[in-house]
């Protein structure tokens, strides 16, 4: 029977081409969409971990180092540095602010004293080792030995970093403490988080202590209203998907109705025609999943906001293509099973 | 209904047609009845049916449309069940097959020539007469070579790959035969198969279908095509004969309730209600009357059965104490032409 589902795929190529086209590009958008997801996870695990802390004090009502500006004075770091399990302790501050242009371009502010263990390594140029330097993300679109103003204080660019996002790719500054401090609390000695290496026995009088998953669970949280709204939107791609393969197979079972009378008149059984039906599904869908990856291998460096779709949501895909391919199959199976052999016997 | 035993006429015959097998079965069909509904009424277009025929012998049904030839194929292709009666096949009760037996008698015992071809448009001539080998579970090169074989003895191996929207009528038509011969049947059933054909091209199919019916194998040809009749072993009337226009007129005395004619009888005479009441009903499938009219004293009903050849369409009840009269159709248009004041069947 499969040899007679696939005969008709090519009977049918143009409906085909064109179920195929439109499935992959709703295949296509569900792959963006996952990927978009994923990133919005992934940027604040990867800036989470480019501190390489082993610890995160905060203070002792604020949920985290990212979501809440509540300070602590900077001195606490020096407190943690004695404490049991601490190899080094810094201060940072980590703040929300804008570019001095027009219109304001929204960035993320990371302060971190030049020389500490929590200081990452640009992409490109050297990092903060002084104050009014700054290491830029490289999708804010500036070169090294531009000059950059945040917050009344101009600052020059003497690094650019990649993949140094959160929230919704939001690009970030890191600068010295200091200028962080002038930026976000008017010059005064104050930080948002205290970064250990090593992990205290005991958080210090007035902190609280999380961990590096800890962080990034605070950090994903305020997305998960945005990233369930994409996750429904996916599904209902996928449903979409599953209506337009379903309606073509419907149709198709439709219109060969008298062919599938004389099939079973001629000894072909209810589920020889039903795998026909399913295998064109699977094929329609499995086709569409190509295009889609096809599709979204070229959206991807178009979006505004990075993509990076991981091999999990391929896998994925995989599996939804089978499910779309069953569900949209069961829309050909009444159909094909009420057709009555005797319907054969008929006449043009 | 009238069977009629006849020499058949010398007709070359198609070379390589020929059985394979030694089998003789023949074909023992008694008293069948067959009742389907048709818009809500009960319709037994087959009442009480009984034939025997040898190995090797080509049945011609012949009727009026509605007469019941398609319905009597449907039953022998195990394709329509019965309400009564046997059909025995060799040692195989065709009425009583289930399940895997039913998929096994239309793989391997019964061809099925269809109507208006009925190919699959999407399939070659080759894969057309392929597919009952394919649901048959054949290996695909054996059905390859016996579509070759069998398209070469119908004189078609040069539209091994052509569509049937590439192949003209007889073409078409010799493919479909092909297709019937697959598994080598030893019961082959052809429905109108030269019904879309031109003259040219029912030459072919005639030469092909007297050779079909060779021993080993019977052939049951429903038909509206008198040119087939020379071909006939067994010619089989199915279409209520005709009453002798010299027939005396019948007077009939019936009491209340008493059953003039019944729905599916064969039509005869035409009746006038002299005294009385005529009640006219039509009876559904679910078991309910539904009235179709009432006939007083000088009106005429029940003339389209006996003038067309057709069944009666509803059942005349006496409603009280009636006396009828029945004509032939001649006599009935004597009377008409000697201006007897008569009414027509009051409207249903």
């Amino acid at each position: 029977m499969w040899r007679i589902s696939l005969r008709d795929l090519q009977w049918r190529q143009r409906r085909f081409v064109i179920a195929v086209i439109a499935t992959g590009l709703v295949f296509g958008m569900s792959l963006l969409m996952a990927g978009t997801t994923y990133m919005l996870y992934e940027e604040g695990r990867r800036i989470v971990r480019s501190f390489g802390a082993d610890a995160w004090l905060v203070a002792a009502d604020a949920s985290g180092p990212f979501t809440a500006t509540t300070p602590v004075a900077a001195a606490a770091a020096d407190e943690t540095a004695t404490v049991a399990g601490v190899d080094a302790a810094d201060p940072v501050v980590i703040v929300h602010s804008t570019l001095h242009q027009d219109p304001p371009r929204d960035i993320n502010v990371i302060g971190q004293p030049p020389g500490s263990f929590a200081v990452a390594e640009p992409t490109r140029g050297r990092a903060v080792t002084a104050d009014g330097e700054t290491v830029a993300d490289v999708g804010l679109g500036f070169a090294l030995g531009d000059t950059v103003r945040v917050a009344g204080r101009d600052l020059r660019v003497v690094g650019l970093a990649e993949q140094v996002t959160w929230y919704f790719g939001t690009p970030t500054l890191f600068v010295s403490l200091a200028d962080a401090q002038a930026i976000a609390f008017g010059g005064q000695s104050l930080a948002t988080a205290v970064v250990t290496a090593g992990t205290p026995e005991v958080a210090p009088a007035g902190l609280r202590m999380l961990d590096e998953a800890q962080v990034v669970t605070d950090l994903q949280r305020p997305l998960k209203s945005s990233t369930d709204t994409v996750t429904l939107l996916n599904s209902l791609l996928w449903m979409v998907a599953a209506g337009i393969i379903g309606s073509l197979v419907y149709l198709s079972a439709l219109e060969r109705s008298r062919d599938f009378a004389v099939l079973k008149a001629t000894g072909s059984t209810n589920r020889g025609l039903l795998g026909g039906l399913v295998l064109q599904a699977m094929i329609l869908s499995g086709v569409s999943a190509v295009v889609a990856v096809l599709v979204a291998a070229v959206l991807t460096p178009m979006m505004p906001f990075a993509v990076e779709i991981p091999v999990s949501t391929y896998v994925q895909l995989g599996v939804v293509v089978v499910a779309v391919g069953l569900v949209a199959s069961v829309a050909g199976l009444r159909r094909t099973v009420k057709v009555e052999p005797a319907l054969a016997f008929g006449g043009a | 209904m009238r069977t009629l035993r006849r020499q058949r006429a010398a007709t070359p015959a198609a070379p390589g047609l020929a059985v394979a097998s030694t089998r003789r079965d023949a074909l023992e069909i008694a008293d069948l009845t067959i009742t389907y509904s048709s818009g809500g009424y009960a319709v037994t277009p087959i009442d009480r049916f009984s034939l025997h025929v040898d190995s090797g012998q080509l049945v011609l049904l012949v009727g009026a449309s509605g007469c019941g030839k398609t319905t009597l194929l449907s039953a022998l292709a195990s394709i329509l069940t019965p309400e009564s009666g046997t059909i025995r096949l060799g040692d195989t009760d065709v009425t009583a097959l289930r399940g895997r037996d039913l998929v096994t008698y239309r793989r391997h015992r019964v061809g099925i020539v269809f109507q208006s071809f009925n190919l699959v448009p999407s399939l070659s001539a080759a894969e057309n007469v392929q597919a009952p080998l394919w649901a048959a579970g054949v290996p695909s090169s054996r059905a390859r070579a016996r579509a070759q074989q069998l398209l070469e003895q119908v004189g078609l191996s040069d539209r091994l790959d052509h569509r049937p929207g590439d192949l003209s009528g007889g073409q078409a038509q010799r493919v479909a035969i092909a297709r019937a011969l697959a598994h080598d049947p030893p019961l082959v059933l052809a429905d109108e198969p030269t019904a879309h054909l031109d003259f040219i091209q029912v030459e072919g199919v005639l030469r092909l279908l007297r050779g079909l019916a060779a021993p080993g194998r019977i052939l049951v040809v429903a038909t509206h095509d008198e040119r087939l009749l020379p071909l006939a072993d067994v010619v089989v009337e199915l279409t209520p004969r005709a009453v002798p226009a010299s027939r005396p007129r019948q007077r009939r005395e019936l009491e209340r309730g008493a059953v003039l004619f019944a729905q599916g009888d064969p039509g005869d005479l035409v009746y006038l209600v002299d005294e009385g009441e005529i009640r006219l009903v039509r009876h559904r499938v679910d078991g309910t009357d539904e009235h179709v009219a009432n006939v007083p004293p000088g009106r005429y009903f029940g003339e389209l059965a006996p003038l067309y050849g057709l069944r009666r369409s509803a059942t005349a009840i006496a409603e009280g104490h009636t006396v009828v009269t029945g004509y032939t159709v001649a006599d009935f248009r004597s009377l008409e032409r000697d201006a007897v004041e008569i009414d027509g069947p009051p409207p249903p």
